[in-house]
């Protein structure tokens, strides 16, 4: 065993048999199923605190192209039905709906089912919002440790300054922006969809590259938006730990440059960035709504957006949930990783 | 900056690119046309019995030949030759077949056939339709029932929940290439007036926003676009648009709501609007005020009542208004208008949020109100819980959309004290709960008549108690807002020409479809 061992941070995830005591896994799982069970309950009482019944939505809908006559009405609501029962027996039956996971058949999409709406729709968003989270938190953290590291030269300020100017536009604006400049005038990249319309969706390099041009421009507005946050985020959290005696042991003993700033200082300062990443990650299922209404693209924000409009609340139900599970679960497994990494948290 | 259309140069100089169906966020493969969310070319597959067009309620035959009304109880249509596009001929037992169809899944009846039919029988090419009642206008509603065909439906296990993928229909077009962004529809070879179709292709994408609409080059849309003139227009010199008037935008004051049951409370708000000033602000001068007479002018003006001053137009008479307020107890005090107890007259104005005309007027009735002493606040629920609020009789004055092209429709659904429910209960038509014998005698009178000359008689006194009764205070014209392209095809419906309606939805498209002419320049730049 060397000083050098010594002088870097205990890594907790090897600590043997520091043990990771079974009550603080039960405990948050505790927590985690009681949130749940507040959130399904939520879920199911917010549509029906809404005005209107989903037969009144549509029939909306339909007057904006002129006057609705009652017959047209009459049969709307047969086809969409009132929600039916006392509201127990309404919540008894929303239940087993949730455990058994059918959602029954959208109003908007009638007579498509909840779960054939939501199947179409997942792979989009899971695939554009999911792979530029990704990105972007990989990009930012990097930028975020090399400006620290390079603090006060060129290539500290301009990541610094850029990605605190960008972030500060709202989404929307810069989906905006970009639609209109590179989309509308310059012609760089298609406007609307998921891809082509004249291509049929199939696994191959055609397709592919067309699904890529048509993600290109909502996945800029993204990567965009949330790269600010990231760089200045780990840069922060970097400065702390090049502060942190350890680091100016480290390097007082002579170790190359690199591997201080990413073994020692970075290691440590990347929790805080870690947390926010479980839980962006738990948000890429209903983070995208804005950005996919701009590039009318067929993902679930898209999906959200409509079923909100129509009134249409077994697609709402679904979709709520959906988001809300994976918040909580990314929330329940950040909870676990940090007392996996730092045991303080356990106490 | 300036955006220009750019058309894309792949699509023929005889396929049509038409912005009328909305994919959210994908089309689904729904093609049964009677459902809430059918795909919008199902109803030019499937062909109506009579083509209406709904600017003035004429009624144009279509997959019936001609008809005959033997008397108000008896409507006898004869059936035209023509064929399924998988070449089965369609005949009379189709329509009969389409009409069972709907009696025994009445959730399919969108244009609510049975509240008007009590049995039909065929003869020969011919359909015998037996009535209810003596009910002449029921002719409008049967007609524009979109026929089905019998020998691929009667198959159909839950036609309540069909989406038939593949559609088989009578009309001009049948399905192309479908994908769930976009879809192509290729002529109908075997159409019984296949030499008025030049349309070889439509090509109907799933879109997304008004810039998609202005840039992409089509050569037909439908939208609302501020500043139309500077956007549509000005993004090709081929951009041509007619906004005709479609329906009417009126104050609906609830009648089982004090004051609002006193004719003169509703007199004085009509003579206090500026109504040019009203729908200058709504519609951004697109549309004209509206008269107090319930018809659409100019397109409903041969029904029009000629003793009624001005063509029903009334104009902004402050001093008026202050005398019809003072019948019924307010008077001006300082700047309010209150009654004996020093209460000011006052109430909620509902309108649906999002509907941004219909906001921008109801904030202009605000502002001329309140300058005579009204205290007028506003209510602005969602599209559903405004729909739901004036269904149900929970509102003190609402704006709503009424009228339409079939005159009797329209004064029915305006009137009819058969549409009158407690408040709570919702009803589906006079949502403002008139109720008037005379009324009620006049649309009977209407109704069981086959002379035109009646008809007009019943429609002229409707409109003068329209006029004198305001159970609705019209404020301006709903417009059609149609948006269309000549560099590639020629013909389409203007105000010199309006022989249909300007809107790609519902049947409307098939009287254009059959007189829109190529002009052999392709690409509509």
């Amino acid at each position: 065993m060397t000083a050098l061992d010594t002088a870097a941070p205990p890594r907790v995830s090897r600590v043997p048999g520091a043990g990771f005591p079974g009550r603080y896994l039960l405990g948050k799982l505790g927590l985690f199923v009681l949130t749940l069970w507040a959130a399904v309950t939520v879920n199911f009482a917010l549509p029906r605190l809404m005005p209107g019944t989903p037969a009144d939505a549509a029939v909306a809908k339909l007057s904006q192209n002129g006057p609705v006559s009652p017959a047209t009405r009459a049969a709307i609501e047969a086809q969409l039905g009132v929600p039916d029962g006392n509201l127990l027996s309404q919540y008894v039956s929303y239940l087993h709906q949730v455990l058994t996971l059918d959602f029954g058949v959208s109003y908007t999409f009638y007579p498509q089912t909840v779960s054939s709406m939501v199947s179409q729709a997942l792979p989009y968003t899971l695939v554009l919002v999911g792979a530029v989270t990704v990105l972007a938190f990989v990009l930012g953290t990097l930028i975020g440790v090399a400006s620290a590291w390079k603090r006060g030269t060129w290539l500290d300020a301009l990541p610094t300054l850029s990605g605190s100017f960008l972030s500060t536009f709202p989404y929307f604006w810069t989906a905006l922006l970009l639609l209109f400049f590179l989309g509308y005038v310059l012609h760089w990249f298609p406007t609307t969809g998921a891809y082509s319309a004249t291509t049929t969706p199939a696994f191959g390099l055609d397709f592919l590259g067309d699904a890529l041009a048509h993600a290109a421009l909502p996945a800029i507005t993204i990567l965009l938006t949330s790269l600010g946050g990231w760089i200045l985020g780990m840069r922060n959290a970097m400065i702390n730990t090049l502060g942190d005696d350890y680091v100016t042991f480290a390097e007082a003993n002579g170790l190359r440059g690199r591997t201080v700033a990413i073994r020692y200082a970075a290691r440590n300062a990347i929790l805080p960035n870690l947390t926010g990443f479980g839980l962006s990650l738990g948000g890429v299922v209903g983070g995208s709504v804005l950005v996919e209404q701009v590039f009318g693209y067929p993902g679930i924000g898209y999906l959200l957006f409509n079923a909100v409009i129509g009134q249409d609340y077994p697609l709402m139900q679904a979709l709520f949930l959906m988001i809300t599970v994976s918040v909580l679960v990314a929330n329940f497994l950040v909870d676990v990783l940090y007392g996996l990494l730092d045991p303080r948290t356990r106490k | 900056m300036q955006v220009r259309s750019q058309a894309d140069p792949t699509i023929g100089a005889d396929t049509m690119l038409i912005n009328a169906d909305k994919g959210n966020p994908l089309f689904d493969r729904n093609f049964n046309p009677y459902l809430t969310n059918k795909r919008t070319a199902s109803t030019w597959i499937y062909e109506p019995l009579v083509l209406v067009n709904p600017l003035d309620g004429e009624q144009i035959p279509w997959l019936a030949e001609s008809w005959e009304l033997p008397g108000a109880r008896t409507i006898d249509m004869t059936i035209r030759q023509a064929r399924w596009s998988d070449g089965e001929e369609f005949t009379a037992d189709d329509v009969k077949f389409t009409f069972d169809l709907f009696q025994a899944n009445p959730s399919l009846d969108t244009k609510g056939a049975w509240q008007h039919l009590d049995s039909l029988e065929v003869q020969g090419d011919h359909v015998v339709f037996h009535l209810q009642t003596d009910d002449v206008p029921a002719l409008a509603v049967l007609g524009v029932t979109c026929i089905v065909p019998r020998h691929l439906w009667r198959d159909v296990a839950d036609p309540s929940t069909f989406r038939n993928e593949n559609p088989v229909g009578t009309g001009p077009f049948v399905l192309g290439n479908y994908n769930p962004q976009q879809y192509s529809m290729d002529r109908n070879e075997d159409y019984w007036q296949a030499e008025k179709i030049e349309i070889a292709h439509l090509i109907l994408p799933g879109t997304s926003n008004q810039l998609d609409t202005v840039t992409r080059g089509y050569d037909w849309s439908y939208s609302f676009i501020s500043d139309v003139e500077g956007t549509w227009g000005a993004a090709s010199e081929h951009n041509k648009f007619w906004f005709p008037p479609g329906g009417i935008i009126a104050l609906v004051p609830n009648h089982t709501v004090a004051p609002f049951d006193d004719v003169d409370v509703r007199r004085g708000m009509s003579l206090a609007l500026d109504r040019a000033r009203i729908a200058q602000v709504a519609s951004e001068g697109y549309m004209q005020p509206a008269g107090q007479t319930g018809l659409m002018l100019p397109n409903q003006q041969e029904w029009l009542n000629p003793d009624i001053p001005d063509q029903g137009m009334v104009a902004q008479d402050r001093d008026g208004a202050l005398a019809a307020f003072a019948q019924s107890g307010w008077t001006l005090q300082g700047d309010k208008l209150v009654d004996a107890g020093g209460k000011q007259l006052g109430f909620a104005l509902t309108s649906a949020n999002g509907y941004t005309d219909w906001t921008r007027a109801a904030q202009e009735v605000q502002r001329q109100l309140g300058e005579i002493g009204l205290d007028v606040s506003l209510q602005l629920p969602q599209p559903a819980g405004y729909q739901s609020a004036l269904g149900n009789g929970e509102f003190e004055v609402a704006i709503g959309g009424m009228g339409g092209g079939d005159v009797f429709r329209a004064f029915n659904d305006l009137m009819s004290s058969d549409f009158v429910t407690e408040v709570g209960k919702t009803t589906q038509a006079n949502y403002e709960r008139f109720s008037d014998d005379a009324v009620d005698d006049l649309l009977t009178a209407f109704k069981s008549s086959t002379d035109p000359a009646a008809q007009l008689r019943a429609a002229q006194a409707l409109q003068q108690k329209v006029y004198d009764e305001l159970p609705v205070i019209g404020l301006y014209y709903g417009g059609l807002w149609g948006l269309y392209n000549d560099a590639k095809f020629t013909g389409w419906p203007t105000e010199a020409d309006p022989y249909m309606a300007p809107q790609n939805y519902d049947s409307a498209p098939l009287g254009i479809f059959t007189r829109l002419r190529l002009t052999g320049k392709g690409g509509a730049a």
